[in-house]
């Protein structure tokens, strides 16, 4: 385009190829259809595959067993408190940190952040163990409180407390991050109004914040409500009994001891309903984003808030000091653990290759799930553009399908599905990788979404007015707002591919281990030291990928002539009052 | 315009390109996905494959030092597939039936026996057991041990200077001395725990529980939980294991701060065999495969590599910390008995413990 003279593309219209043409832009849709099929036929086929091999089910069982029941409940029970806490505290901390664009330590925070999401379960505990559990380092902090148990250990990492505190260690970070993403995106204009009008801050509240939350909470919360409900090694260890315990116990009973198909398919049937229908409402209550930052205008923050002094620096202070509490301590003891190890894991060639080797396959999944999110997400707004909002939410929808699909129910499925031709260690490591990218594939919808669906119409016509279509669009008008959410959603999905074992378990590994993989035979070999340092390799590796693709996308000022003027808005918003 | 408006930064958007690309080259790179030693000779020779467990494969683990020991005798290529648990891989050999590309299985417990053997797909070992040195007598012709150990309280000396000498001790110790125990719905020591609480008090299991109950710090998914992540962080003196694991902080760590209960009612056994699959086209490599097993260079790997016992007497190859381990009774339920009465028990404990 920059090299073509003005002459060839004007009269060339006809002799553009057609990747370049109006045709192309059409194009979004189908790939969309083929994505939510492909999503569909491995979640379904799956399932399909258990129930047909499932001798005979019938659904009265769910109700005769009676824990069945009452496992449900409280899986409802504690996910709900788990997103409650979760999602409301991470708008505080969203909230806080958006006031708050520059401190010292708060790229740490963000980095630490985006860390505790993929840090595999067993470490996170190991973590939660060490700073809260009943030797940990905040019981002499805990009965130094005047609740009048001086000489007890705490025990609240022990029971329903301790499971929403590791869920909220989970998904509040996630959540934030997101709502912070959000926040961020809100128009300069708007900024530049809030300081012009000097509004304080209820007002900001309701008409800049809340808009811009409020579009993202119900799938928010959908999605942490997921995770929650689906969670496993935390629930049952820090549940303190049997009678905390997921579904996926039952499964696990279910599919491994008993080889009861008919029940397992019912289990995950059941989570399918409980958690579609929360994801329903939540597709239905979202709706699509109406305003969000063009492209072409730097999103510079807040600049003057009146909201932004007195008590509100001393409130902010202590909402990001309790965020870093939470964070940072257990994050600190695994990272301790590791270093004792590290001198002998630098000079291990296996755990290199194995970096390697998990580093690739992430790659490979993380960059799968973000071309099947903007995939899904492209065919989303080609839909709601033409009115269609049932289908474009089923075809959303569709995408969050294998995160509440139990992964055993998934990994058993296919593996009756793909039985004979699932020989050779290449085609196992292929099944991780596309198992992998469908799993993160929610968490890439959730990061792209208003990137690919706030294209606004108005720039749209004048695309179109413009002649600029297909590819041609896609690099100058789609990709320019894409390319940061889009570092973001693959540094997401590369991670949590990084941090997966449960579906390389699902399928066994051939001689050659993955990170991950590694990790958990040096636990089972008592290999603590060497285990917390292949942990802490794990946790450099993932800070080294969102640093490196955050960095890399980091936008530089686009239009040099405005350059001089960058700084100003806040200045001259003070400058006015 | 558009020469101004266009300008874009295609260095920068190459560059994250070519980071992709070059990730995704070393991932093309083949010997990241195979062990070298087994691409190397791949000629002629016969290739056995063993589906077993994770950590048997370790770096560490009797693995490696199994393979090469067993490759010099047979001229054969012996491959692992490592599955998460022995439970994991009966689920395989389940799911693909006669169609299973398993020549022998190892890594099922006893309490895995019964399941498997119902399977129809194992074959007899037809190996000379005369050399077996279990604490019980073995007749089974389908499934050969390995090894053995004992499950035990393990508990750390600093913080639990006496331990609880019997069952009775533990169940009767005041409140605050508490266990770690993991589910038997999901680990291996958790089934362990409830066959030995069974087999110990009868019919008078569930009030065993009961008593039990207030000492249960909690009940973690799995062993690596609950010793990792609760027991080596101080969370209790005491938790669910094996009377060996003592041996690998004696010998590995050099330090007997950790150590196992010895309970005067006797302790609960666990065994793990390995079987020839009756499909397989090896299968007389498979059964030279098994009587490998019970020779001393399989065996030596097993003590400080699986830290189990093992399977045979090893005389002067058996590490000297294994001299000091706990030596209490032991004892088990048939794999019969196991297989009819598991669930039954599994619903018993869930009643005890929730009451």
């Amino acid at each position: 385009m920059t090299e073509g003279t003005p002459d060839s593309t004007r009269i060339g219209v006809s002799a553009r190829p057609w990747w370049r043409g109006p045709r192309a832009n059409r194009l979004g849709l189908p790939a969309a259809i083929v994505a939510a099929g492909l999503v569909l036929a491995l979640g379904l086929g799956s399932l399909g595959a258990l129930l047909w091999q499932a001798p005979r089910w019938d659904v009265a069982r769910l109700w005769q067993e009676p824990y069945l029941l009452a496992i449900v409940r409280f899986s409802v029970w504690q996910a709900t408190l788990s997103t409650l806490a979760s999602l409301g505290l991470g708008v505080v901390v969203a909230v806080a940190l958006a006031r708050r664009p520059r401190f010292a330590g708060r790229t740490l925070l963000l980095r630490a952040m985006e860390l505790s999401l993929v840090i595999p379960s067993l470490l996170a505990l190991f973590g939660l163990v060490a700073v809260h559990g009943r030797q940990g380092w905040a019981a002499p902090l805990v009965q130094a409180l005047p609740l009048g148990q001086a000489n007890q250990s705490p025990d609240y990492l022990y029971g329903l407390s301790g499971i929403v505190l590791a869920h909220v260690f989970f998904n509040l970070p996630l959540s934030a991050r997101l709502m912070l993403q959000a926040l961020e995106s809100v128009p300069t204009t708007h900024w530049r109004l809030v300081a012009q009008f000097g509004l304080g801050r209820g007002a900001i509240w309701r008409l800049v914040e809340w808009p811009c939350l409020r579009r993202l909470l119900p799938r928010l919360a959908a999605l942490v409500f997921t995770l929650c409900f689906s969670s496993f090694a935390i629930v049952m260890t820090l549940g303190g009994g049997p009678g905390s315990s997921t579904l996926e116990v039952a499964l696990y009973q279910a599919i491994k001891y008993d080889n009861d198909l008919a029940l397992a398919a019912l289990l995950a049937l059941t989570q399918l309903v409980v958690c579609l229908g929360l994801w329903a409402l939540a597709l239905a209550a979202g709706g699509m984003p109406r305003l969000a930052g063009s492209a072409s205008e730097r999103s510079l923050g807040p600049g003057f808030r009146r909201d932004a002094f007195g008590l509100r620096r001393l409130t902010d202070a202590v909402v990001l000091l309790a965020l870093a509490a939470l964070l940072l301590p257990p994050l600190i003891a695994v990272v301790t653990a590791g270093l004792a190890g590290l001198p002998a894991l630098v000079g291990d060639a296996r755990v290199w290759a194995a970096a390697a080797r998990s580093l690739a396959m992430a790659a490979a999944a993380g960059l799968a799930a973000v071309l099947l999110a903007t995939a899904l997400l492209s065919g989303c707004a080609a839909l709601a553009e033409r009115g269609h909002t049932a289908a474009s939410a089923f075809l959303e929808g569709s995408g969050q399908l294998i995160l509440i699909l139990p992964a055993m129910v998934m990994g058993t499925g296919l593996f009756l599905l793909l039985r004979p031709r699932l020989g050779g260690d290449v085609e196992g490591y292929v099944l991780v990788i596309v198992v992998n990218a469908m799993m993160a594939l929610p968490f890439a919808l959730q990061v792209l979404r208003n990137a690919v669906l706030g294209l606004a119409t108005a720039q749209r016509r004048i695309a179109d007015q413009l002649g600029v279509h297909g590819l041609s669009r896609a690099r100058w008008l789609v990709w320019p707002r894409l390319r940061r959410p889009a570092a973001l959603a693959l540094a997401y999905a590369m991670t949590l591919s990084l941090g997966d074992f449960s579906v390389i378990a699902l399928f066994g590994s051939p001689s050659a281990p993955t990170l991950p993989m590694l990790l958990y035979q040096q636990l089972g070999g008592y290999r603590w030291q060497g285990a917390a340092a292949t942990a802490l390799l794990l946790l450099i590796l993932v800070v080294a990928v969102f640093a490196l693709l955050l960095g890399l996308t980091r936008r530089l000022p686009r239009y040099a002539w405005r350059g001089a003027h960058h700084a100003a808005p806040s200045v001259a918003a003070s400058r006015l009052r | 315009m558009h020469s101004i408006f266009f300008r874009s930064r295609p260095a920068r958007l190459s560059s994250g390109l070519s980071f992709i690309v070059a990730l995704g080259c070393a991932g093309a790179w083949s010997p990241l996905w195979a062990d070298q030693a087994d691409q190397a000779d791949q000629g002629e020779r016969p290739e056995l494959t063993v589906y077993t467990y994770e950590s048997f494969v370790a770096e560490w683990g009797p693995g490696p030092g199994v393979e090469q020991a067993f490759e010099v005798r047979c001229g054969c290529d012996l491959r692992f597939v490592a599955l998460g648990g022995g439970v994991d891989i009966l689920q395989r050999l389940r799911l693909e039936g006669a169609s299973t590309e398993a020549d022998v299985v190892l890594g099922l417990d006893m309490n895995l026996i019964h399941d498997a053997r119902e399977l129809d797909l194992l074959a007899p070992h037809q190996v000379d057991t005369a050399a077996l040195t279990l604490p019980i007598d073995w007749q089974d012709d389908t499934f050969l041990p390995y090894d053995w150990g004992r499950f035990a309280f393990v508990y750390d000396r600093q913080a639990l200077p006496e331990p609880p000498t019997s069952f009775e001790e533990l169940l009767d110790a005041p409140e605050d001395l508490k266990v770690i125990i993991s589910d038997p719905r999901t680990s291996v020591p958790g089934l362990g725990l409830l066959l030995w609480i069974k087999h110990v008090y009868g019919d008078r299991a569930d009030e065993a529980w009961e008593r039990l109950s207030p000492h249960i710090l909690t009940v973690a998914s799995g062993w690596s939980q609950a010793y990792f992540s609760l027991f080596m962080n101080g969370e209790a003196p005491l938790v669910l294991s094996y009377s060996t694991s003592p041996a690998y902080h004696m010998a590995v760590e050099n330090t007997d701060r950790y150590q196992a209960a010895e309970f005067s009612e006797g302790h609960y056994l666990q065994v793990e065999t390995a079987a020839a699959v009756a499909g397989s086209d090896e299968l007389d490599l498979a059964r030279d495969f098994l009587a490998f097993i019970l020779t001393p260079d399989f065996q030596r790997h097993i003590p400080l590599g699986n830290v189990m016992y093992p399977a045979i007497d090893l005389g002067d190859d058996l590490p000297p910390v294994f001299d000091r381990l706990i030596e209490p009774d032991s004892f088990t339920f048939t794999p019969e008995e196991v297989g009819e009465h598991r669930r039954d028990w599994i619903r018993e404990w869930l009643n005890a413990s929730s009451r």
